[in-house]
């Protein structure tokens, strides 16, 4: 029981040293967006969006500066030990992030998947990730007020499940490409379902499972 | 009264010899070209003669030049036994000059490049019927090809926008193509390790955007990849008769029957149009290369 307490913490830590190494890579795309610039990056492709919607660009610079605060949680909040030891910070880095998520990242991110690239499939597979991890976020702050831990603990790996469809949706379209090398579009639309429902699902495995 | 008839008759006689006289210059003009009527035939020399610029001799270890090019062979004019021209090749615009002598009833050309630069050579041609033919020597001996020959024809170059590359061919560029490692399990268990080379070939989206003539929009170029951008970036350079560098390029228009190489530099000739359009594609190449196939944008 010890030995498999032992080999699940080891897996934890593993993950964590994974996760600091995605959070890194997410950090210095972020940087291609400091300082502000209306052709930076992504919004090289997004002119049209640009030029045409007042609102595109203040929303998507809130996403991308808002999201960052997003994946801070994951060093945080699913340590058992830290919990423990300083309710204070896990409370700071819980308000942090959902601030971040309820009333920027999440938001943005609806407004831009309205507008998403790829067609009609990718604009929904993007507005249901961001009503989802809206909701999930807010059901998650609604039961630990209840004091509910079990389903807040639920609702939170739920929601930080889809945080991370940050990095997946990034990993899953190095992978198709890689493998099959589409036209961008193609992969951009696949990505939009492969970066957050497999998230999901491992996330109510993990749920399930405790 | 005398007077005046003997005035009016002065002046038709003088009027008559004005009349004779442009009569007697035009037979002595013709009796000239009579004597010397191969300059008529070298004004017809004149002009472009576009075709292709095939390696005939290698040299060993100076690494690989292209098998064919396609060259624009001008002769500008011809003075006496001299001759003056250029040729436009590969991305290189080079004057020439030299002299023609006659030999057997033909003419032959024996020209040359000022030999300061890399590819510079020598000429030797000569025009039969409609086919100007010969070969081409480097000055360099280091050059991976030092001799190349042609058969060029008679082509004026004329600014089209509607042309495009031709539909019926697969365009794969053979030139910048990746190696890969592929490893496969044998009947015998075993793994066998080998070689692959993947190159990107273009679709067909390449034959409906014309860039020279529409404005292209953001959700037009989406979904291509970058080598369908670079080509229909380039098909406008293409048409404005620009010769490639890059054999890249040269790959995909020097078998274009329309694509004639004249300029080094076309900037000057692109419309407002085409000039946003190269904007918006070379946008688009830089996203798709910087971002295709890695983590992140």
């Amino acid at each position: 029981m010890i030995q498999l307490y032992r080999k699940y913490k080891f897996i934890r830590y593993l993950l964590l040293l994974l996760f600091t190494y995605f959070f890194w890579l997410m950090l210095r795309i972020t940087l291609q967006y400091i300082p502000f610039n209306t052709m930076a990056s992504f919004l090289q492709i997004k002119q049209t969006e640009v030029q045409e919607l007042p609102y595109y660009l203040p929303v998507f610079y809130t996403h991308v500066y808002s999201s960052m605060f997003c994946l801070l949680a994951g060093f945080t909040q699913f340590s058992n030990t830290l919990r423990q030891q300083s309710v204070v910070l896990h409370r700071t880095v819980g308000f942090v992030y959902l601030v971040a998520v309820l009333a920027f990242s999440a938001p943005s991110g609806f407004i831009m998947a309205l507008h998403a690239n790829g067609g009609i499939f990718a604009v929904v597979f993007f507005v249901v990730l961001s009503l989802l991890w809206w909701w999930f976020t807010f059901r998650a702050i609604v039961e630990i007020r209840r004091k509910n831990i079990a389903r807040h603990e639920a609702f939170i790996i739920r929601s930080f499940a889809l945080a991370l469809s940050a990095i997946t949706l990034r990993l899953w379209k190095v992978v198709l490409v890689y493998l099959f090398e589409p036209a961008p579009m193609d992969v951009y639309v696949l990505v939009a379902a492969l970066g957050w429902i497999p998230n999901l699902l491992i996330a109510e495995y993990i749920i399930k499972r405790k | 009264m005398k007077k005046g008839i003997v005035a009016l008759a002065l002046f038709c006689l003088f009027a008559c010899n004005e009349q004779q006289q442009p009569a007697e210059n035009r037979e002595a003009d013709t009796e000239m070209k009579k004597e010397d009527s191969s300059f008529l035939q070298f004004t017809s020399y004149y002009g472009s003669w576009v075709g292709d610029f095939v390696a005939k001799e290698y040299t060993e270890d100076n690494g690989d030049g292209s098998y064919s090019n396609k060259i624009n062979l001008v002769v500008k004019r011809i003075e006496a036994d001299s001759v003056f021209g250029q040729t436009i090749v590969a991305g290189n615009k080079r004057e020439f000059k030299g002299i023609i002598r006659k030999k057997d009833s033909v003419y032959s050309f024996l020209v040359q490049e000022p030999g300061d630069e890399k590819y510079d050579g020598v000429f030797e041609f000569s025009i039969l019927a409609d086919t100007l033919k010969g070969s081409w020597t480097a000055f360099r001996k280091d050059l991976p090809i030092v001799k190349r020959s042609f058969a060029l024809v008679k082509a004026a170059f004329v600014y089209n926008p509607s042309l495009s590359l031709p539909d019926d061919m697969e365009y794969v560029d053979y030139v910048t193509g990746k190696t890969t490692e592929v490893v496969e399990e044998n009947e015998e268990g075993a793994k066998d390790t080998f070689m692959v080379d993947v190159f990107r070939a273009a679709s067909k989206k390449i034959f409906a955007l014309n860039a020279s003539v529409q404005e292209l929009k953001e959700d037009d170029l989406k979904n291509l990849k970058k080598i369908d951008l670079e080509i229909i970036r380039n098909t406008i350079y293409a048409r404005h008769g620009y010769t490639f560098k890059k054999r890249t390029y040269r790959q995909f228009f020097d078998y274009v029957d329309w694509y004639i190489p004249v300029s080094t530099d076309v900037t000057a000739e692109l419309t407002e149009l085409e000039k946003r359009n190269i904007a918006l594609l070379n946008r688009f190449e830089k996203y798709a290369e910087d971002h295709y196939d890695s983590f992140g944008r």
